[in-house]
């Protein structure tokens, strides 16, 4: 889990680069101005890069912050 | 690379000071990641610039190219990458166009119409910036009517329209195109294509080969300098067998012996040796009977190619160490080839920055691909002039060497009947100028690199001046070895880029261009944007002798000093002046 949220932050991180850390953890789609749709399509290609899997269309719009996006992964990965 | 590293990179908050680079990105899909892989890998290879990569309109290849060819944007350098569908937008998953058989004729002739606006439009750019293409990459869509593993009319009509294209635009100067086999070698077809991100957000790629094809056009962009000279091994190496053992009709290089790899090797080196790369061998052998070997008619690499062949019982470091002092270039534009892991530690432990490469002679692939690295490390776009002096002229300057008393070199230069030509056009046919620049290390004013967008930006600006020498004696050719380039301001002349081949040593061709410069531009001194680099010590000493001290950055020196020192140092030449 720890491990899945650390390379979960560098991917924010990579993406949103002026982000503090303790900001990708509180991150969402609502609340990070730069998170527009270029960077949504950038920060899942990132995350499918990183965790080697392919993200579901039908799951995409529930994927809009940070701790969601951690859930998912870790259900995805230690399912 | 991968993603998340692109993004760091293009990130990276401390690029935000530096100058820009401002690449134009010409695609009709969406650019995004490439957009960010483009950029990741032009930062990593332009030092002291900061990225900026700017496309245009989505779906607007053909406006975007236009847009960027009609220069109203002041971009240093262009990257096209064409796809199918550019063509025409049936040729994509995203049309919904007609694929019907009767629609064929007309993509083809859309297809043909857009070829030629292509080339008219590179035509355009690439008199403004350096230009680099990649044609299309993905497979076309299975639009026409024949299986798939039938080769069709159609398709083939299509790929034999990007050949054409290619090669209409591979022959304008300033144009670069990516070959498609070395894209098939490190980005296989199926691995290419990304139909979920094509439709879903209009970016076509994989990410691999995104990040591959962003590479090769990097490469093409900015190209390593190529190394100059190959230092080989003889036996087992050049040739099959040992020669002190099997004696000079014992060595062979053919399919009889199962030797053919050393002919295939010699085959290559005298292909680089004819394309201006120096070949020197180092071998532990009997000078004698090397002698008589390397004049042995039938070898496929001459030994005429060969110069200089250093054969002895001592450790290889110090033959190549005189192999370099004779060249007089530095180690790490050198290769050393042998078959033996033990002399290629021993040489590159003497001479750190040599590039050593053990030779495969039981490896029949690992010789294929030593060939391919060869062509790499010695490839350049073009061949010139000075590429097939090179080796005869040091073959001549080691003959013909003056001692090294100063009383001596007068007399030398006196009796050489020097012949100068100064070149002050600053459209000169040929790369030369600027390969001088960017490879030359000894006598260089200050180690300043360009990109060659830069060095267009720097020609195009009205107050700069560029002078090239080219030299020649009664001993040969030694073709343009001298390259000047700065502005004038006023009765002020600053020069900002100063080199010289080290084959011009010794001829006190940097006395007669300083003297050119006062005379052409009748100015009242000179500033040098001297720099010290951990080579130009050749050039250094020479600033010091003019100076009477050390050079500093910007040193200037008045005309009445260049007059008093040239009326010391100069002997009697013919000379011509053009541009």
């Amino acid at each position: 889990m720890d491990d899945i949220r650390a390379r979960l932050e560098n991917c924010f991180a990579a993406v949103f680069p002026t982000l503090s850390a303790g900001e990708i953890a509180q991150a969402d789609h609502y609340s990070v101005s730069a998170w527009d749709s270029v960077a949504s399509v950038t920060l899942f290609a990132t995350i499918e890069e990183e965790f080697g899997l392919e993200l579901e269309i039908a799951d995409l719009p529930e994927l809009v912050s940070f701790e969601k996006i951690a859930a998912y992964l870790t259900s995805k990965v230690t399912a | 690379m991968k993603l998340i590293d692109a993004l760091r990179i293009v990130g990276e908050k401390g690029n935000r000071e530096l100058p820009v680079l401002r690449v134009g990105l010409v695609c009709g899909f969406t650019p995004m990641h490439f957009q960010t892989f483009l950029g990741a890998y032009i930062q990593s290879a332009s030092t002291g610039q900061r990225t900026e990569v700017a496309s245009g309109l989505y779906g607007d290849f053909w406006g975007n190219l236009e847009e960027l060819s009609s220069g109203k944007e002041a971009d240093d350098l262009a990257i096209i990458v064409m796809e199918w569908s550019d063509l025409d937008a049936r040729l994509g998953l995203r049309s919904l166009g007609s694929w019907a058989p009767a629609a064929l004729p007309g993509i083809l002739e859309n297809a043909r119409a857009r070829a030629k606006q292509f080339v008219g439009a590179i035509e355009k750019l690439s008199r403004e910036v350096p230009v680099a293409i990649c044609f299309p990459t993905l497979p076309v869509p299975p639009i026409s009517f024949a299986p798939g593993c039938q080769a069709n009319s159609f398709v083939l009509e299509l790929r034999s329209l990007i050949a054409g294209l290619s090669l209409d635009v591979v022959r304008i100067r300033n144009v670069r195109v990516v070959d498609p086999q070395r894209l098939d070698l490190l980005s296989p077809q199926s691995e290419r294509h990304d139909a979920k991100a094509e439709l879903l957000s209009g970016f076509p790629y994989k990410l691999a080969h995104a990040s591959t094809l962003a590479e090769l056009l990097t490469r093409l962009t900015y190209p390593p300098a190529p190394k100059k000279a190959i230092i080989t091994d003889l036996d087992d190496t050049l040739w099959g067998g040992i020669l002190g053992e099997v004696g000079l009709q014992g060595i062979t290089w053919d399919l009889e012996h199962k030797t053919h790899m050393h002919g295939a090797y010699q085959r290559l080196l005298h292909a680089l040796s004819e394309a201006g790369v120096l070949i020197g061998v180092a071998s532990k052998n009997e000078p004698q009977i090397v002698r008589q070997a390397m004049a042995r008619e039938d070898l496929i690499l001459p030994g005429s190619a060969v110069f200089p062949v250093e054969a002895g019982w001592g450790p290889k470091s110090e033959a190549v160490e005189r192999i370099l002092r004779t060249w007089n270039i530095a180690a790490d534009a050198v290769v050393f080839i042998d078959d033996s892991p033990m002399e290629l530690a021993e040489v590159r432990a003497q001479h750190p920055g040599i590039e050593t490469i053990l030779f495969p002679k039981t490896d029949y692939q690992g010789l294929n691909d030593l060939f391919y690295r060869l062509r790499d490390l010695f490839g350049k776009s073009s061949i010139s002039q000075e590429d097939s002096l090179r080796r005869d002229s040091i073959r001549r300057a080691v003959e013909a060497a003056p001692a090294g008393s100063f009383q001596s070199a007068d007399a030398f230069l006196e009796q050489a009947e020097a012949e100068f030509l100064f070149d002050f056009s600053k459209d000169q046919a040929d790369d030369r100028a600027f390969d001088l620049i960017n490879k030359t290390n000894q006598f260089n004013l200050n180690g300043r690199r360009l990109t060659e967008a830069s060095w267009q930006g720097f020609l195009k600006q009205s107050d700069t001046f560029l002078l090239a020498v080219t030299y020649q004696d009664k001993y040969g050719p030694l073709g343009k070895i001298a390259v000047v380039a700065g502005r004038v301001r006023g009765k002020t002349l600053r020069v900002d880029h100063w080199v010289m081949s080290c084959r011009a040593f010794s001829r006190r061709i940097e006395h007669r261009t300083l003297e050119e410069l006062i005379r052409r531009f009748s100015v009242q001194g000179i500033t040098l944007e001297f720099e010290q680099t951990p080579r130009n010590g050749p050039l250094r000493e020479f600033l010091g002798q003019l100076l009477d001290g050390e050079p500093t950055s910007s040193c200037r020196v008045s005309r009445h000093k260049v007059d008093e020192f040239l009326s010391k140092t100069l002997p009697k030449v013919a000379e011509v002046a053009r541009g």
